[in-house]
């Protein structure tokens, strides 16, 4: 499926600033599944990009603006080819999960991470989940994925980066990110290598499993609407989470959403086994991988610091078209707010800032 | 007289200044002799003027956390370490041998192909489980694949008298500061102590690590590059180091702030406008060195300094990742290391040490704890670690148990007796452990700095050399070929008088 996506991301300062920089990483990764056949990204104010590729193998924009500014606007432009889902992998035992050299090949995606971490309450929500599964990984690893819709309800704005698994379990809500992390997390602790993966659904309702054998324009789910949100504690995305029809035609040809999240899992003798955790289907042609990580910190799209005033918003928006559908709708920009990981300096006490000067290690 | 008090003889430990017998080693001779003839009241006296010298400069370090003020004067004994010539020859070879193995090893993780893993020299899983495996690092490359310029190593003595690398410091060793201003302080307090030896200089030091620092500098950095130092600020345990080395360079001192980043060039701010930074040494941690790209809440690094890194404009030392090569559980792997880089046998061997992971090795060390050191990966300062023979059979039992929770965390030493050295407490000399701290500078090529700094524990039978623990230091010579200790001749390169 041809897929022509732009990412816009909107810095509005509420003062102007002397000075942002930001790392980006919203280039679809070229793979076996999906081809890039396009990508440019432009800035204003124009400013210099330099474009490097991390050790995930995620293409990331470094970019900074100096010099006084009140906005910075950064579009990311993609066309890619995508192929539908490869088959799911054939049964496999559970034994060879305790293979030590597959193991250790993983054992970065098999340890907690920043955002992954567990205890008790993940473990017995897991064993609840495989309880009466066969061994099989690939069963386990959709019995995992397909529990979790059913601990959280997906909301938009329920949540913001840096709450624990935990916390989510408890409270009972998030966005597609804390679907992916407690995928993640309860792979990992029963033994099943899984990582983060960042990308793009072409799709109006994240929640609803991509039918792989509906081709057309996506459904135009019953009432996601454009209710804007404003961003909740702490100064990284919440975002990644509403879809909202550019148009409420019966056939849409575009869709403006913002970044999704899912994840693959590590199944011997096969690879990595992509799935959905926020619908709990399959991963297929609507899916656009940006990169995977061991969590959404290794991957997020924006991160930034800026220098000069108290607050930023920042509209973060993707428009996803299928260029070969006709393009016959009204694309009203809509402006949903999502707190950026942008962040002002140095607001921070001074027992603070000499606690920091105290930590660094002198060996 | 001052007591000058020989070891025991049953003691297990090598004393530097007396053999077995209880004969004084030729090394110590003449400095022996010398300090026979002062007395306690002398000896009381020249402490003194050391302890002036230091309070006058300010030298002092920090301890967190001390009721008395956190600011104490550096404590120097008096009774210098002394390392003869040929001695020292090995030694500097078996650590510029070591350091260039670290640094292709870095070079190897970070910029190459993991030949080392691919070729199971290294567990690939256990260099991606390090904590100091740093994923920013990748695609960052250093000139001349000095990914560590300034390395400190730690050295210890065993019963045999044999060096052994105890750890390996490849992020931000410090010390240096001290080591020559225990010089200053060493000639202030014996202004005559020089005739009866020839002993390498130490002021160098500056000259040496400036020349290092130019030569990592960006190609196209022209023929004087812009080095700055990069410190935390004065809230750092090492702040005094940091303003040293500025002035002993030649080199602005730095905080973050002073730093900007613009379309990928680090620029410093001055008065007449926006200068280019070439090489950034720093002293603050990988994880604080830019907030957008590591820990938002560092206060202390430069916004975009990573970009600028991988655009190739500016060099940081060290380099960013360096952590993994001197993580305890890779320790053991750096004598293969050796061998598989350079086709060479390791000069220094290490102190033994037995990872858990590997059932035989595992197994054996069980059988023995009692005798053995256990250490956890992931800490420093000492803290954690259980030595067999003191420990009690519950804590041993804990320390199994730990280790089969997560052997990853954890290594199983050999004790070392550190060797001992005369030193100055209450009225008499006698002997106190003591280790060594060698600093080898990498640019073009990888240089010993010679001597290094010796740390002595100041509390009878302590093992402890650690300044935040009641550690002192000693002046630490490095004599010169053919100056036989003694004789007042100089034959060797060193110049006469004050070695300073």
């Amino acid at each position: 499926m041809r897929l022509d996506i732009a990412y816009r991301l909107h810095f509005t300062y509420a003062e102007t600033v002397s000075e942002s920089q930001n790392e980006i990483r919203v280039r679809p990764r070229d793979d076996l599944r999906q081809r890039v056949l396009s990508y440019r990204l432009t800035t204003t104010p124009a400013t210099r990009v330099l474009q490097t590729r991390d050790y995930f193998g995620t293409t990331v924009d470094h970019l900074g603006v100096r010099g006084p500014h009140d906005d910075l606007l950064v579009v990311a432009e993609a066309s890619v080819e995508t192929m539908p889902a490869a088959s799911a992998p054939a049964p496999v035992s559970c034994e060879r999960l305790g293979d030590q050299q597959f193991a250790n090949q993983h054992i970065e995606y098999l340890a907690p991470s920043l955002h992954v971490q567990w205890g008790d309450l993940i473990g017995e929500i897991t064993d609840w989940a495989v309880n009466s599964v066969d061994d099989d990984v690939c069963e386990r690893v959709l019995a995992i994925v397909r529990s979790v819709p059913t601990v959280l309800t997906y909301e938009r704005g329920s949540t913001s980066i840096g709450v624990t698994l935990e916390e989510l379990v408890d409270g009972g809500r998030g966005v597609c990110q804390d679907f992916a992390h407690l995928a993640v997390g309860m792979l990992r602790c029963t033994g099943i290598p899984a990582r983060y993966v960042s990308g793009y659904l072409f799709a109006v309702d994240e929640t609803v499993p991509d039918s792989e054998e509906e081709s057309g324009a996506p459904t135009v789910a019953g009432d996601t609407q454009t209710a804007d949100h404003t961003g909740v504690a702490g100064n990284e995305f919440i975002g990644e989470d509403t879809f909202v029809p550019t148009h409420t035609a019966a056939e849409p040809a575009a869709v403006s959403v913002q970044t999704h999240a899912w994840i693959e899992a590590a199944v011997p003798g096969f690879g990595w086994y992509a799935l959905d955790p926020t619908n709990g289907g399959p991963v297929g042609e609507r899916h656009v991988v940006i990169g995977h990580g061991r969590d959404y910190n290794d991957v997020a799209p924006v991160r930034g610091v800026f220098n000069g005033s108290a607050d930023a918003e920042v509209d973060a928006e993707v428009i996803i078209a299928q260029p070969t559908a006709p393009v016959s709708m009204v694309t009203e920009p809509i402006r949903r707010q999502a707190r950026v990981a942008v962040s002002p300096p140095a607001d921070v006490s001074a027992p603070q800032q000499a606690a920091q000067q105290q930590q660094q290690q002198q060996q | 007289m001052a007591e000058l008090r020989k070891p025991d003889a049953e003691f297990p430990a090598y004393d530097e200044a007396f053999d077995r017998d209880g004969s004084v080693r030729p090394v110590y001779a003449a400095i022996v002799k010398r300090f026979s003839n002062f007395d306690t009241a002398e000896l009381r006296r020249r402490e003194g003027i050391i302890e002036e010298e230091f309070r006058r400069q300010g030298i002092t370090f920090t301890v967190y956390g001390d009721s008395q003020g956190t600011e104490r004067t550096w404590p120097m004994d008096l009774f210098p370490r002394l390392i003869a010539a040929a001695e020292w020859r090995d030694i500097e070879r078996g650590l510029a041998q070591r350091v260039t193995a670290l640094n292709r090893f870095l070079a190897d993780i970070y910029t190459g192909e993991g030949a080392a893993m691919a070729d199971g020299v290294v567990p690939e899983w256990l260099v991606r489980s390090s904590a100091g495996f740093e994923r920013n690092a990748f695609g960052v490359s250093v000139p001349h694949d000095a990914h560590c310029v300034i390395a400190g190593i730690d050295l210890v003595r065993d019963a045999e008298g044999q060096y052994r690398v105890l750890e390996d410091n490849l992020r931000n060793p410090s010390g240096i500061s001290y080591v020559i201003e225990n010089r200053a302080a060493m000639t202030k307090a014996f202004p005559l102590v020089w005739e009866d030896h020839t002993v390498e200089p130490v002021s160098q030091y500056g000259r040496m690590l400036r020349t290092a620092l130019e030569s990592v500098a960006p190609t196209g950095s022209g023929d004087k590059p812009l080095i700055v130092i990069l410190t935390p600020g004065i809230y750092n345990s090492a702040y005094f180091e940091h303003a040293f080395l500025a002035r002993e360079m030649g080199v602005e001192l730095v905080e973050g702030p002073d730093l900007v980043v613009d379309e990928h060039v680090v620029y410093l701010r001055t008065i007449e406008g926006l200068v280019p930074v070439d090489v950034i040494y720093r002293r603050i941690d990988d994880s604080f060195l830019d907030p957008v790209s590591f820990r938002p809440d560092s206060t202390l690094g430069v916004p975009g300094l990573l970009g600028a890194m991988r655009a190739g404009t500016v060099t940081v030392c060290n380099s960013v990742g360096n952590g993994v090569a001197d993580d305890k559980a890779v320790h053991p792997y750096v004598t293969d290391l050796i061998r598989y880089y350079l086709g060479e046998e390791p000069i220094l061997p290490n102190v033994e040490t037995y990872v858990m992971w590997e059932p035989d090795q595992r197994d054996a060390a069980f059988e023995r704890l009692d005798e053995l050191v256990v250490k956890p990966v992931g800490e420093s300062g000492g803290y954690g670690i259980v030595i067999g023979r003191d420990a009690t059979d519950e804590e041993l039992a804990n320390a199994r148990a730990e280790i089969e929770r997560d052997p990853r965390n954890w290594v199983v030493q050999e004790v070392v007796e550190l060797s001992t050295l005369a030193s100055l407490s209450d009225d008499v000399l006698e002997p106190r452990h003591i280790d060594l701290r060698p600093f080898v500078i990498t640019g073009e090529r990888t240089q010993v700095f010679p001597g290094g700094l010796t740390r002595v524990a100041m509390r009878k039978g302590s093992l402890i050399v650690n300044s935040s623990q009641g550690g002192g230091s000693k002046d630490t010579w490095v004599l010169a070929d053919g100056a036989a200790s003694g004789t007042g001749q100089s034959n060797g390169p060193a110049a006469q008088g004050p070695p300073r």
